[in-house]
C-alpha cells in the first residue's frame, strides 16, 4: 500500500492531539485545576479505547465476526505471554508465532 | 544553562537510564509496524518525530493502514493519550517560572516513563531551574532512543516478507499494554464493554461505533468503581 500526501496532514492532526493533552495543564500551570469527578473518568479512556480497537481487530475477518480465525489465536497467545513473562519481547514472539503456525497449518 | 539545570539534568539522567531500556523494543516495534503498513523510511520518521507518542502511533497505525476516516483516526490518537491530561495536572505545578515555549517542549516531550520517574522531585524540589533540568534530560533521552530505535524498526522490516503480517505487531502492542491495566476490576469491565460495544456497533455510520464503544467503556469502569466503593 503506499500513501499520498495527506498522509502528512494527518501526522499533524495526530500530534495535535497528542501534545494538545501533553502540554494542557503544564501550559495552563496554576490558572486552571482538573475536577476529580474528571480526573476518575480519565482514568478509564485507555483501557477502553485499547480494548476497542484490539477487539474488532481480532474477532472480525473481513468485516464479518469469525470466533476461530488466526488473528485471535494469535491474541490469545500474546495475553499469555503478557501475563506469565517479563521478558518484553515474548508476546511479539508468540503472537507472530502463533500467526503464522495457525495460517500454515491449520 | 544554571549550574542547578546541569545537576538536576545529571541527577535525573541517572535515575531514568536503566528503565530507558524499557523504550528499546517498543521503539523497535513501532518502527517494524511502520513499514509492515506501508510507510516510506520517510513517511515513518515524520510520523515518529511529529507525533512522538508510542500508544497513538501503534493505536492509529491499523486504522491509517485500514483507510478509516480522519476524524477517527486524530479522536483515536486524542482519546489514547487522555491519561495525560492527568499527568499534566499532577506535574503543572513544577514548570512554575518556565517560559510558555519551554513549557510546550515539556508538554511535547511528556511520556509515562519520564512521568513515573519524575513526578515526586518535579514537585519537592524547590530550585526551578534543578527541575527543568531533572526533566528535560530524561525526556529527550527518551526522544532520542526512540527516534534511533523506531529507525532500526523501520530499516528491518524493509527486509522482512509482506506474508509475515508485520502490521499485527500493532495489535501485539496494545494487546501487551492493555492486559496490565485491566487486572483491576474496573478497569476490566472498562475493556470489556469498549471491546464488545466496538464489535456490536460496528455497523453504525461514519464508524461513530468506535466512539460510543469508548464513552460506554469509560462510563462502565466509572460506574463500577461507584458500586464497589459504595459495597465497601
Amino acid at each position: 500500500m503506499t500513501y499520498d500526501w495527506t498522509l502528512w496532514i494527518v501526522f499533524i492532526l495526530i500530534g495535535l492531539a497528542t501534545t494538545l493533552p501533553r502540554g494542557s495543564f503544564i501550559v495552563l500551570g496554576e490558572r486552571a485545576t482538573l475536577p476529580e469527578g474528571l480526573q476518575k473518568a480519565l482514568r478509564y479512556a485507555p483501557a477502553a479505547a485499547l480494548a476497542a480497537i484490539v477487539v474488532p481487530d481480532v474477532v472480525m475477518v473481513g468485516g464479518a465476526v469469525e470466533a476461530l480465525n488466526p488473528k485471535l489465536a494469535a491474541a490469545i497467545a500474546a495475553v499469555l505471554a503478557t501475563q506469565l513473562s517479563r521478558n518484553p519481547w515474548l508476546p511479539f514472539i508468540a503472537g507472530m508465532g502463533v500467526l503464522w503456525a495457525v495460517r500454515h497449518f491449520l | 544553562m544554571s549550574p542547578s539545570f546541569r545537576e538536576g539534568a545529571r541527577e535525573g539522567f541517572r535515575v531514568f537510564l536503566p528503565l530507558s531500556v524499557g523504550l528499546i523494543p517498543w521503539a523497535l516495534v513501532t518502527g517494524m509496524t511502520m513499514g509492515g503498513v506501508g510507510f516510506t523510511p520517510l513517511q515513518a520518521m515524520g510520523m515518529n518525530v511529529i507525533v512522538f507518542a508510542g500508544t497513538a502511533q501503534l493505536g492509529t497505525l491499523p486504522l491509517i493502514a485500514a483507510g478509516s476516516p480522519v476524524w477517527l483516526i486524530v479522536v483515536t490518537a486524542f482519546v489514547l493519550n487522555l491519561r495525560f491530561i492527568i499527568f499534566s495536572a499532577a506535574l503543572a505545578r513544577g514548570f512554575h517560572g518556565v517560559p510558555r515555549a519551554g513549557r510546550w517542549l515539556a508538554g511535547h516531550l511528556l511520556t509515562d516513563g519520564v512521568f513515573a520517574t519524575c513526578l515526586e522531585k518535579m514537585l519537592s524540589h524547590e530550585d526551578p531551574h534543578w527541575r527543568l533540568g531533572y526533566y528535560l534530560a530524561p525526556s529527550l533521552w527518551s526522544w532520542l532512543l526512540w527516534q534511533v530505535f523506531a529507525f532500526c524498526g523501520v530499516m528491518a522490516a524493509s527486509s522482512i516478507p509482506k506474508g509475515w503480517s508485520l502490521e499485527f505487531m500493532a495489535t501485539i502492542a496494545l494487546i501487551v499494554l492493555l492486559v496490565p491495566v485491566a487486572r483491576l476490576r474496573p478497569m476490566l469491565l472498562a475493556a470489556v464493554t469498549g471491546g464488545v460495544l466496538a464489535v456490536l456497533l460496528r455497523g453504525m455510520p461514519l464508524r461513530l461505533g468506535v466512539i460510543v464503544a469508548i464513552v460506554g467503556g469509560i462510563a462502565a469502569g466509572f460506574a463500577a468503581e461507584r458500586w464497589q466503593g459504595e459495597g465497601r
